[in-house]
This record gives structure tokens, sequence and C-alpha cells, in this order.
């Protein structure tokens, strides 16, 4: 097996690595007519899921019925949701070429392992609320709208930003 | 006579045309979990025979492969005795032999895996589990029996080998008899199907090498399920040496299977109208995007860079080839048995 | 070149499946090698420790702003066709005060737990169960919120359209603000992270050379510079339309005029407005009311008249004149009207009107004359045998008109149809 310890490579300067985010995003618009996203593919697979277990409830709901399409093929036949496998691909790739792969858990000298991942659940939970109520995530309300000078999308924004530095004290001992 | 009933007998009538039976989920899993089998069995084979060992070794591909193989057998024709109609008579397969008949020669073939991949496994088994050998001491007699006969370790490895194969193939010809179904008519489904098994038994058995290396930086709960799994079984370490050996050849497999694959669709291309419609339905039709992405990009192509990078030393060595191939394994299947059910000779006429 | 290539149909949605699968390659790699895998970097924006999550999101909207703006400037690019998420002002604010709060406790936000989960991160897998779990609750929850989620609706806009300032000005807006931003961080990590920029990669600090960032940063600043002056970047005609203003015409069938007043305008001789006959020319040639001039609904852009200019729509396809209608007035017509009834409620109206039930007979003396005016000629009521003012003539119809009326005129003339498009 490899015997050579592969350090983990410096990430890359913050202008440039946006720049080429920049460079994607624009490309998108181009070749599709619509920008990034994240939180949707993640409320298609829910709905699918709870389109299977539960077909009458799907269908009835206002907010899964929205993405489960017209039934003609799966709901999962979505461009976002290949756009997020991507995502996924497109990071493991990046990690493993500059070293970063690593089984752990990211979080501040101070904060414990069970209390950081049970953050991380409740965390999570708020984003995924928060995304639906504002109709998108950072990257498809406030990368995607940003660079479309949707209103929306700059209220949305500096909320984001608000909202984080508002609490940031709170939760300091997580992550300094 | 009502002109009604004539139309009815034309064309209505359900056997006029034919309605096949459909085929759902368990189909593509027996196939690709028969095609694992194979190539499990020829890496085992050809092991078995490189080494011609008079000393037991911890070998994963000549224990745990072909014990995985046993398993794997056994799920695939348990899913394959779910899509039977028939399920008691399925004995009478047995009393007879068709031979133009791939379902047949696939229940005989089936039949003699399993000697085959046992006494592969059993060659070499009380070194890879010691706990099983102490508590089933004639393990070690069986075991000793074989490898002091140097001829009967080379049948051992030559029968699986040739099982190997013949499972491998038997597994695409058996699509491509189906005349109805112009995607599957094309002799090239079964290499195709030998290698893409070829290609998931080399990850599935470097996946595992790469689980059980003690150099992995490895998540606190997986290695505390590793550690008590290996407790349990004892186990020795296994030959890590044959790691990068496993990626080469997987890496062959896949490139061979892509060529196949190529081959496959420029034939269809190439031919009746018919066959061109079944192939686009993978190349732009409703398959297109699973097709491409699943099992070309991340399938095939990726875990192809991924262990070219690997045996370059450039990458560590992880799991992520070995669970793509396979997962493109069964994409592929998937893909194939669900467009060509769905590739029809009536489309063309419109 | 078309773009957007997909709105252009120059492929299909299989292909637009791998592209996007590709373009998430492109996404989720710079967003790794941005360090967004990781939720300390992440988490250090909000105790200005480290700014990368502003830098990169600025950077990002930049390029993609300016790149926009360039593409539809030269005519490449039809910014009207990239899709623009509708805007519900309190509800995103209200939703992005939760994914700040969500952003600060979980880390990550949803794009980057794709990546830190693809690196192995294990609070990143748990971040996206609790994703997953948000989502499920908010699904169950959502039917009793819905008003709220649908409230203070502003429809597609755009802040160049809500301020009503060219759109080059606000890219430059944008830029000038996003370049003060990254000073602003590079001041505040030095200050609160103690990190000392790093001379090649940084915009304030270090030597004074010309470096490659710095050059990233003026090449962005003199595009938005030019933008601001360069026009707009749209390429149709792009109007607001008073969506109040125009329910309430519709409602109250302001957006219609009848044939007898159009018949009467005519008679009158009157020059402030303009009769359209949307039908195809074959139809027109065949036969169409006096004055009208024929603009099929394909040729009817948006110099074809006069803004002001009061607009009389015919056709025989009330959904015809009623797109016509919708474009026009899109198009900034100020008074579009629809003759009632279209062609048929002319026929039945003016050209061969029957007697109503209880009307006077100076009121149908009238409607006679002007029948007779253009040709046509009145038609005895169902219920009257005959009608006084003028026997039943014998039903041939005037040279110019191909068909006869039927016979039976009471059905009532469709109404158009109420919405637009």
């Amino acid at each position: 097996m490899n015997l050579e310890q592969h350090t983990p490579r410096p990430y890359w300067n913050s202008y440039w690595a946006g720049f080429g985010l920049g460079l994607v995003l624009l490309a998108s618009f181009v070749i599709m007519g619509r920008g990034l996203g994240a939180s949707g593919a993640f409320t298609t697979a829910v709905a699918t899921v709870v389109h299977q277990v539960a077909p009458a409830h799907a269908e009835n709901s206002p907010f899964y019925s929205e993405y489960l399409g017209d039934g003609t093929h799966s709901p999962l036949k979505d461009w976002l949701v290949f756009e997020v496998l991507g995502v996924f691909v497109g990071g493991f790739l990046s990690g493993v070429l500059a070293h970063r792969l690593k089984f752990t858990v990211e979080q501040g000298p101070r904060s414990t392992t069970p209390r950081r991942l049970a953050f991380a659940f409740v965390g999570g939970g708020l984003m995924g609320i928060g995304a639906k109520i504002a109709l998108g995530c950072t990257s498809g309300q406030a990368l995607t709208g940003g660079a479309l000078l949707n209103v929306g999308s700059w209220a949305f924004m500096w909320c984001v930003f608000g909202g984080a530095y508002a609490v940031a004290y709170f939760f300091r001992k997580q992550w300094i | 006579m009502n002109p009604l009933t004539e139309l009815t007998l034309s064309r209505h009538n359900p056997l006029v045309d034919p309605t096949l039976h459909v085929w759902q989920w368990q189909i593509p899993i027996y196939l690709f979990l028969g095609g694992l089998v194979a190539g499990l069995m020829i890496i085992a084979g050809v092991r078995l025979i490189a080494i011609r060992p008079t000393q037991r070794e911890a070998l994963v591909c000549c224990t745990i492969g072909p014990l995985a193989g046993l398993v794997f057998l056994s799920l695939g024709m348990f899913v394959l005795f779910l899509d039977l109609s028939h399920k008691l008579y399925v004995w009478r397969l047995y009393t007879t032999f068709q031979i133009t008949s791939p379902m047949s020669w696939g229940s005989w073939i089936l039949l003699l895996v399993y000697p085959a991949l046992a006494a592969n496994a059993l060659a070499h088994l009380p070194e890879a589990i010691p706990a099983l050998a102490k508590r089933f001491p004639v393990l070690i007699a069986w075991s000793d029996f074989i490898l002091s006969r140097t001829r009967l370790v080379v049948a051992i490895g030559i029968a699986n080998v040739l099982v190997g194969i013949g499972l491998g193939i038997y597994t695409g010809i058996l699509l491509g008899t189906l005349g109805a179904r112009p995607l599957w008519n094309s002799a090239l489904l079964g290499p195709l199907f030998l290698f893409s098994g070829l290609s998931t038994a080399a990850a599935l058995l470097h996946g595992i090498l790469v689980l059980t290396s003690s150099g992995e930086e490895l998540p606190a709960f997986a290695d505390f399920l590793l550690s008590s799994l290996t407790r349990l079984a004892q186990a020795r370490p296994l030959d890590q040496k044959v790691a990068p050996v496993l990626a080469g050849a997987d890496n062959s497999f896949l490139t061979i299977e892509l060529g196949l694959l190529s081959l496959f669709l420029i034939g269809h291309l190439t031919s009746t109208a018919v066959h061109q419609q079944a192939a686009t339905l993978l190349l732009s039709g409703p398959y297109a995007a699973v097709f491409w992405i699943f099992v070309i990009s991340l399938g095939i192509v990726l875990p192809l860079i991924l262990q070219t990078l690997e045996l370059q030393n450039s990458i560590r060595h992880t799991l992520a080839p070995a669970l793509l191939v396979i997962f493109g394994g069964i994409a592929l299947r998937f893909i194939l048995v669900y467009a060509g059910q769905q590739s029809h000779w009536f489309h063309a006429l419109n | 070149m078309n773009a957007p290539f997909y709105k252009f149909g120059l492929f299909g949605d299989e292909a637009s499946f791998i592209i996007a699968f590709l373009i998430g390659i492109g996404f989720g790699f710079f967003l790794e090698r941005a360090g967004f895998g990781s939720a300390r970097k992440l988490a250090a924006q909000f105790y200005l420790r480290d700014l990368s999550v502003l830098k990169v999101m600025f950077t990002a909207i930049i390029t993609a702003m300016t790149g926009l703006y360039v593409f539809s400037r030269l005519g490449m690019l039809d910014l009207s066709l990239v899709y623009l998420v509708p805007t519900f002002l309190v509800p995103q604010i209200v939703g992005g005060l939760l994914l700040g709060v969500g952003f600060v406790i979980g880390g990550y936000c949803p794009g980057t737990s794709c990546v830190s989960a693809a690196t192995g991160r294990i609070d990143g897998m748990v971040y996206i169960l609790g994703m997953v779990a948000g989502l499920l609750g908010f699904g169950e929850v959502y039917p009793r919120i819905v008003n709220f989620a649908h409230s203070t609706s502003m429809g597609q806009i755009t802040l160049p359209q809500l301020f009503d300032l060219p759109y080059g000005l606000l890219v430059f807006a944008a830029v000038l603000m996003a370049l003060g931003a990254f000073a602003a961080s590079e001041w505040a990590e030095k200050r609160f992270g103690g990190k000392q920029p790093d001379p090649e990669g940084s915009i304030i600090g270090g030597s004074r050379r010309l470096t490659p960032v710095r050059a990233l940063a003026l090449s962005l600043a003199v595009i938005g510079l030019c933008a601001a002056f360069a026009g707009d970047p749209y390429r149709g005609h792009h109007t607001t339309i008073a969506t109040r203003d125009l329910e309430m015409r519709v409602g109250q069938g302001a957006d219609l005029i009848e044939p007898a007043q159009l018949a009467d305008w005519i008679i009158q001789d009157r020059n402030d407005f303009r009769l359209v006959d949307l039908r195809p020319q074959k139809d027109y040639i065949a036969w169409h009311i006096p004055r009208a001039e024929n603009f099929p609904l394909a040729s009817l852009t948006p110099d074809f008249a006069a803004h002001n200019e009061k607009i009389i729509l015919c056709s025989d396809d009330s959904l015809e004149a009623a797109k016509a209608w919708f474009l026009l007035e899109a198009q900034g017509f100020k008074s579009v009207y629809v003759l009632s009834g279209g062609m048929q409620g002319w026929k039945d109206f003016v050209l061969f009107p029957v007697r109503p039930q209880g009307a006077t007979d100076a009121a149908f003396e009238r409607q006679a004359q002007v029948a007779k005016f253009f040709g046509g000629s009145p038609q005895a009521s169902n219920t009257e045998a005959s009608s006084v003012a003028t026997p039943a003539p014998p039903r041939v119809a005037p040279a110019p008109l191909p068909t006869a009326p039927p016979a039976s005129t009471s059905t009532a003339p469709p109404r158009k149809k109420k919405e637009g498009c």
C-alpha cells in the first residue's frame, strides 16, 4: 500500500477561487440560462422519498407536489439533482488531488465532538427551513441572484450576514 | 363478420403482439451479482495458479474473494428465484439439458460454481480466518489435502477460471438471445458483462484491502467496527502487496469494458434502423443522462483516473474507486435491462 | 452566438443533465479549493479571523455579473431569458436571518456541506442529515405558513428596476462595493486575525507592484466603469407593467370597444385611432372593415405605430386578439382596445343587425342605416315577422362579404380571455 505520507496542500487564494467560481456561474448562465443551486436538490430528494412512502400525502401537499414534476419521469431527473451530484464529485476530486481527504470533525479547540455534531444537525435543520422560506440558499439566492442584481437576493444576502454576525458571539466556543 | 371482431383479431389480441414479462430490479441485480462472482472466480483462479503455494497464506484473492463470491451467488440466486413465476418448479431445470438454451446452460453453470468456489476458498482458509479453523479442525485437514497436491491446486485454479468465464459470458448472452429486444441483440454483451464483472471484482478486492490496511485514517466508528470484526475472526493481515496489482488490473478491465461498450454501441449504430434507435436510447434518448453520468463518467472514467493517480503514488489509495466501479457495474446492468425493455421492433415503424 | 443556449433549444433535457453534472463538478471543485469544505474556515468569517467567505462570494458575484453584462451588451446573450427567482421580500428576509443563524451553528451552507461531506468531514455529513430533517419538518408545516411564504410578492424584479437606475451603473456600484469590502476584510484579517497580508495574494497589503490579484481587481473595476456608461444590457424592449391598473381595466371591460361605437367613429371619419386587422393577409383581402390595416400578430413590433395612438384590434380569433392586446400593452402602447366579438361581432351587430326585442323603431332605424352604410342589411328579429322600418331584404350578402350571417344570432359574442399570457 501507499506508504508515503501526503501532506494537505494549502487552499487557493480566495480571489482566484472566487474568480473560478464566478466563471462556473457565468458558464451556467450562458449555457443554461439559470444559476447554481444546492438546497433544491435535497428538497427534490426528500419529496421523492416522501412520495415513495406516502404517495397520497406527497401529492396533496403544496410543498412536495411542486418538486414531483408531472409524473412522466422520476422527479430525481432534475437539473439541480445532477448539479449537486457534480458538486460532490468536484469537491471529492479537488480534495483528493490536494490530499485533503480526511475523516474528521471540524471544530474549534474548545469544542467537543458530540456537541459539534449536534450543532451541525441543528444548523442543517435551520438552514433547510430557512432556504425553503427564502426560495434558495447561499448558492441559489446569494450567489446566483447576487450576480443578476435580483432584489430579493441582495436583501437575503445581507440578512444572512446580519443574522450570522448577530448570533456569532453566542457560539464562539464552538469555533475559536 | 362484425368488423369490430376483425379488428380485435388482427392486432388487439394479446397473443398477437408478444407481451413480455416485465423485468424489474431483480434481473439487473442478479446479472450484476453473477458478473461479480464470475470476476471473483477468475481472479481467484489466476491467483491460485500464479502462486502455486505449498504453504498457506492469508490471501485476499483466494480466500476472502471466493467466500464473498459464495455469499453473492446465493444472494443472486435468491433474487432470481424471486423473479420466477413458478417458484416450485425450479428443480425441473435440472432434469434436462438443452444445448440451445442459455437458461439451461446457466442453471448448470451455476451448479458448478459452488464447488469450484468452495474448493478455492478452502485452500487457504485456515490462515485467513484462524478462528474458524480452530473451531472446525477438519478445515485444516482439507486445506492440507489440497495444498499437498500441486496438480489439484492447478486444476482448481483452471476450473475457477473456466467456470468464471462461462458464468460471466452467460449473464450477457442471457439478454442477447432475447430477439424481441433490439438493444440486446449483440454477442458483445457477453464479453462486456464478463469484463464489467472482472472490474467490479477487482475493485471489491481492492476496496477490502484499503479498508483493512492499517495505515489508513478511518473515522473512529468505522475503525471500531472493523477492529471488532477482525478480533472476532482473528484474521491475519491480508496480503497488501497485491493492492497495486489489483488496481492496475482493474484499470485494464475498465479500459477493455469501455472499448467493448463503444463497440457494442457502434455495432448498433451501424445496424438496422431499429438497432440505431435502440442505441440512441442510451446515447441521446431518455437514458442518456444516466448512461453518460453514472455508467461512463462515474462508473468507468473517474475510477480509471483515480486508480491511475493511485498507481503513480500521487494520491492515497481510497475506497472511492471501489465504490464507484461497483456502483457503475450496477448502473450498467440496470440501464441496459431497462432501456432494453423499452427498445422495440415496432418503434421504428412510426 | 445566441445564449442562453438551452433556452434557444441548442440541446435537450437529457444533455442539460449532463451539463448540470459538469457545472456541478466545477462548482464543487472551486468551493473545495477555496477551503469551503472546512467548517472552521467558513465560520472564521463571523469572528473576523478569515474573511474568505466574503472574498470568494463577492469575487464570484462580480465576475459573473460583469461577464453577463459584457455578453449581453455585445448581443451574445439575452439577459431577459436568464431565470430570475421572484422576490418575496419579507419571507426572504426572514429566511436569510434563519440561514445566517444556521450558518454559525452548523458551520456550513447547503452547497459547502456537500463538499465537506465529499472530503470526509463527518460534521458535514451530519449537517446534511439535519438539513434533510429540517426539510421534512418544513414540508409538514408548510401548508400552515403558505400565506406567509407567498406574502410581499414583488415579482421578478432587479435592483435597476427597483431604483430605476441604469443597469450598468449598478454593476459598477456592485464592483466598487465588492472591492471596498475586500480592502476592509483584508484590514480586518490583519486587525482581528493577526494575519499578515500575503503580498502576492492581497489587494491592499505588501508591495506596490501590479500583482495578478490586483490586475484582476483592476480589470473588474474597469469593466464596471465602462458598464456604467455603456447602456442597457437587455436585448428586447424592457418595461414594467402596472398590474393593478391592468387588472382594473380588464375587470371593468374598459379594454373592449363595442362594434356600434366603432361603426360610429368610422362614419364620423374620426382619425384619432388606428384599426388593426390581425387576421392573415388572405382573409384580409377577402373582406375587411373599412379603414382597417392588416398587421398579423408577428408583425406587431414596438415601432409599428406611435405609442400614444389609440389602437383597436380586430380578429376572428378572440385568443389571437387577446395575445396581441397584451403584447402591445407590454410594448408600452398606452391605449389598446379589442373589438368586442371580433369580426363576427361586427357582422352581427353592424352589418346584419337583428332587431332586439323591445327596441324602439327609431333605434333600429338608425342601426339599419349604419348597416346600409357599410353595405350590410338589417335582419328581421326572431319574434317579429317583419320589421316596420325595412322589409326583410333578400339575404344576399354584399359583394365583399363572403359569408352570410347565421340566421339565429342569439349567441353571445365571445368574450376575450381576461388574463394576459
